[in-house]
């Protein structure tokens, strides 16, 4: 169980370093910044109890606001994310999904197709970078802006997501 | 009494994600006022610090390219002295109405709506709020929250600045927008109806407002949208090319879309404009 906290850790701090110091400075085609920091929420160790999650990831979200000068509004989007996270689970794997946590990232990402992996994903991006870019605009004015935003920064962000993923498996023993 | 403690250990995930959504969008609406809380001041600075460290290792490989930019600028600048040194006398009265400071980008962002900077200087350092900040090429933005080291700026890329702006070839005021899309563009509305534009003219500043003085280069007419002008005069697009666009209607409003000189995703060095009047310029204008 103690491993399991020191790996959460070493996920927190390099994930947060990265982004905020790295990524957000990316700026791809002019404004768009992939957001890998959400590699944390998607690959969290699903054996911890759903309010230990959702507050790792309040604090998650607070350590990344303190780089964009932007307090609450990434809090907010990753306890978002870490809230709906459960039932997008049991909604693309199925059966599969086990709430227990016996199975770790590997099994996941070996056992189910590649299909099942975008779609639980993407998932997750859109509603972290809708709920960042609505409170962000925190009007209705900018709707029609905030879901295109939302659309093209999802894609980059899954792409990178999934690209850290592979990467982070083929590491991890 | 049972039945609700059940309740509430039932649904305890559903609970904390709420206080924790509410405690957060507390924190962001606290740190949204135009004036700053001073919690996000204080949680800057730790970040800033941070930040400004590891821009060093930034700097050192874009040396060169600084080195160049700014010998370059030091060549137009001793050009300008020459100018003035071969005028016959100085006048003393008119002049120095603004002095420049300056400072160093700490951080920029082109992702949000509301984009902002931050500089490197601060209360500490004479700055403060509604100071312009401006680059070589041209319009940066305006400080609109200071502590005593570092300034936040909102970006002229931010969706409620709002910059008085002139056309240059026709002194025609308006004032400057940005529309949150592409962070190479901004918008000029409130131009006279009588104004006559067209695509390539220069837009400078207009120097009303006195954050920034008069005709400082922002950028150039790219485009004129047409679909927003209903009754052109017929006489004028007949004859000329469709690049000329004489304004006879009666629509006061019409969008004209500007290409920044400054490239705002490549800050590094930038000026901070002092007005020495503005004391002097606020009581007149309480007086009207």
């Amino acid at each position: 169980m103690i491993s399991v906290y020191f790996l959460i850790l070493k996920r927190f701090v390099l994930l947060t370093l990265l982004q905020g110091l790295l990524f957000n400075s990316f700026d791809l085609f002019g404004s768009y910044d992939p957001y890998i920091a959400l590699v944390f929420i998607l690959t969290f160790p699903t054996k911890i109890n759903r309010v230990t999650f959702l507050i790792i990831s309040f604090c998650f979200g607070f350590c990344l606001d303190l780089f964009t000068n932007s307090l609450g509004i990434n809090a907010a989007a990753c306890i978002t994310a870490a809230f709906f996270r459960p039932y997008i689970l049991n909604f693309v794997f199925g059966f599969f999904y086990d709430p227990h946590g016996v199975k770790i990232l590997k099994n996941y990402v070996s056992e189910s197709t590649l299909y099942q992996q975008t779609l639980y994903v993407l998932s997750i991006v859109f509603i972290h970078h809708f709920t960042m870019f609505f409170l962000e605009a925190f009007s209705f004015d900018f709707t029609l802006l905030i879901l295109y935003k939302t659309f093209v920064n999802s894609i980059l962000s899954l792409i990178f997501c999934i690209t850290l993923i592979s990467i982070m498996i083929n590491n991890e023993k | 009494m049972q039945q609700m403690i059940d309740f509430i250990i039932r649904k305890k995930d559903v609970l904390v994600y709420f206080v924790l959504l509410f405690f957060s969008i507390a924190i962001l609406l606290n740190s949204n006022y135009f004036h700053k809380s001073k919690i996000i001041l204080i949680a800057n600075n730790i970040s800033n610090f941070t930040t400004e460290r590891f821009m060093l290792f930034n700097e050192f490989f874009d040396l060169k390219n600084i080195n160049k930019k700014l010998i370059a600028e030091n060549l137009n600048l001793k050009n300008e002295l020459e100018k003035i040194k071969s005028k016959p006398f100085f006048d003393t009265i008119s002049s120095a109405n603004f002095s420049y400071q300056n400072a160093k980008i700490i951080s920029n962002n082109l992702s949000s709506f509301k984009n902002n900077l931050v500089i490197d200087k601060g209360i500490k350092d004479g700055l403060s709020r509604e100071m312009g900040v401006i680059n070589k090429d041209g319009v940066v933005g305006i400080i609109t929250n200071i502590s005593s080291n570092y300034s936040y700026v909102m970006s002229i890329l931010n969706i409620d600045s709002k910059i008085n702006a002139k056309v240059k070839r026709t002194n025609h005021f308006g004032t400057l927008q940005w529309n949150g899309l592409n962070t190479n563009y901004v918008q000029l509305i409130d131009i006279s109806e009588t104004a006559n534009i067209k695509v390539g003219d220069s837009i400078v500043t207009g120097g009303m407002s006195l954050i920034f003085p008069e005709g400082i280069d922002i950028g150039i007419i790219s485009k004129i949208d047409q679909f927003k002008i209903n009754s052109i005069d017929k006489n004028f697009t007949n004859k000329k090319n469709n690049k000329l666009i004489e304004i006879e209607s009666a629509e006061n409003y019409f969008d004209i879309e500007i290409k920044l000189h400054a490239d705002m995703s490549n800050l590094k060095n930038v000026y901070v404009i002092e007005s020495l009047n503005i004391k002097e310029f606020k009581e007149v204008q309480k007086n009207d």
